[in-house]
């Protein structure tokens, strides 16, 4: 038997919705920044137009997407009481918007009290975030791997949060912490935390649940649900000891960690590409492929690590990290969140509508909330972005068109959830005309 | 003889299985049945149920599929 999903507990539709609506938008201005500034974006992942576009994916895309998702999944398959949801998110997502907003305008412009103010704001909503979450998901009597997972993603955030603030105040302030920590380790263990501990942590989690439900395989092996999240633990713990004051041993085992972290990876990935191979039905839908994208784009970044590592001097090429970086974010990390999008979407419309309507105004069809040809044609043009990218990063010259296709695809992407909401509104209104009319005939 | 209807949900997509249950309680005669079998619990579907007013009983197969009887509760 499958997990099971419980609708009672879930939020109004207008807390994960508010953050589902804004979080592609900022993908769009990322592409932007890439085709306006061109190839100086992309010289390394030390430019400004570099960190700028990133911090707008990973906060403003993913982690609104991501926190938006974690508010209904945690309700909604933990059974976990959230406090105040929309109270919540009607802090957290103006929050979150407003300090990416500030951190990116803070790389691209250096202005060092925006890195400051980004702090802040960060440490203010996701410090809420987190506590609320936690609890919500340290009280729920429901058990299970995926429940333990996200409580160590939920850790991962922590930890990312916590080195972010560090890091931005450190870029505010001007100050050396060179005497206490190293720079370039501290950005290390925080993309690592932020990518591995957070991210990728939180897709392992929400994989053993809607893999086996949505895509019909069969359950990923109990043996792999517990190694991937145990061991990519102990890789990031192992990875952090490049913090300590003396070095020199961690350093010398940080080859290896890094290659433990990337097999681990790999393995999900691999495993996630066999079990779709065994689904039970043939046909496959928009999430289908978007998994399927992302999975084979995970592979090729752990494959890419080990070439850099085998041929160091291609590792050590100045935009071999935007390289990795790119395959991570729109190719591993954006390609899931759409691909959910789609499916997490037109379901809540359903539930919601059905909730309000009851069996007399029955709700549209699922298929017809999202067009499936209005999906398919998004994710075209998203995996044709993710292959300019990728040719950007080899041949700069490429930087507008690939800049402008990202950009495309996430405006792409916010019409097709728009419509989404907007059906939603539109068959809401009309269940409610429909109860006022049937209350005023009432003698 | 009552109506049974029978939707075999277990090579479908969720959540088309819980859109094909409502859309068959909508015209199913009272009195009648609807079967539903799932790998799963279908628990969002429950939550409907009650609201609505219809009992259900479910039954594990010795294959894990969850046979789901569902009828309206007249009053």
């Amino acid at each position: 038997m499958q997990p099971t999903l419980s609708f009672e507990q879930a939020p109004p539709i207008s807390v994960p919705y508010r953050f589902f609506l804004t979080a592609p938008l900022f993908g769009a201005v990322a592409g932007l920044i890439l085709a306006w500034l061109g190839p100086a974006a992309i010289e390394s992942r030390w430019s400004p137009g570099a960190l700028a576009m990133t911090h707008l994916i990973v906060v403003d895309f993913m982690l609104q997407a991501m926190c938006g998702s974690l508010l209904q999944f945690v309700a909604v398959v933990a059974g976990a009481n959230i406090w105040r949801p929309r109270l919540v998110a009607a802090v957290v997502h103006p929050l979150i918007t407003a300090g990416a907003l500030f951190l990116a305008t803070a790389f691209l412009l250096e202005q060092q009290f925006l890195f400051l103010l980004a702090a802040l704001v960060f440490a203010t909503a996701l410090g809420l975030f987190l506590t609320v979450m936690g609890m919500a998901l340290l009280r729920t009597p429901a058990r299970g791997m995926s429940i333990y997972v996200l409580r160590l993603a939920l850790l991962g955030l922590s930890v990312t949060l916590a080195l972010g603030v560090i890091l931005a105040s450190t870029l505010g302030l001007q100050e050396n912490l060179q005497s206490v920590w190293s720079l370039h380790a501290l950005i290390n263990v925080h993309v690592a935390w932020g990518l591995g501990g957070w991210a990728l942590m939180l897709v392992i989690g929400v994989s053993y649940l809607v893999v086996p439900m949505f895509q019909l395989t069969p359950a990923y092996p109990v043996w792999l649900t517990r190694l991937l999240p145990a061991g990519l633990f102990l890789v990031l713990c192992l990875w952090s000891l490049q913090l300590l004051p003396d070095t020199g041993a961690a350093q010398s085992w940080q080859s290896g960690v890094a290659l433990a972290g990337m097999l681990l990876a790999g393995l999900f990935a691999v495993a996630t590409l066999w079990l779709q191979s065994r689904r039970r039905r043939r046909q496959a839908d928009v999430t289908f492929l978007f998994w399927r994208g992302a999975m084979l784009a995970l592979l090729g970044l752990a494959a890419s690590w080990l070439l850099f590592e085998a041929l160091p001097q291609l590792g050590s090429y100045a935009r071999a990290p935007l390289w990795l970086g790119v395959l991570a974010l729109p190719g591993v990390f954006l390609s899931v969140i759409m691909g959910m999008l789609y499916k997490i979407m037109p379901f809540l419309n359903w539930l919601h509508l059905q909730r309000q309507g009851g069996l007399a105004m029955p709700p549209p069809n699922m298929k017809q909330m999202i067009p499936e040809r209005a999906m398919r044609a998004q994710m075209r043009l998203h995996f044709t972005a993710l292959v300019l990218l990728l040719a950007a990063v080899l041949l700069p010259a490429l930087a507008l068109p690939a800049g402008l296709a990202f950009s495309a695809s996430c405006l792409w992407l916010e019409w097709n959830l728009l419509g989404a909401a907007r059906l939603y509104a539109r068959f809401r209104d009309r269940i409610r005309a429909a109860g006022r009319a049937a209350a005023s005939a009432q003698p | 003889m009552p109506e049974l209807r029978v939707i075999d949900g277990r090579s479908l997509q969720p959540p088309e299985p819980l859109e094909l249950a409502v859309a068959e309680l909508a015209t199913l005669a009272p009195g009648g049945e609807l079967v539903l079998l799932l790998n799963c619990e279908p628990l969002p579907l429950y939550a409907i149920l009650d609201r609505q007013g219809y009992r259900y009983r479910s039954e594990r197969r010795a294959d894990g599929t969850n046979e789901i009887h569902i009828q309206e509760i007249i009053r």
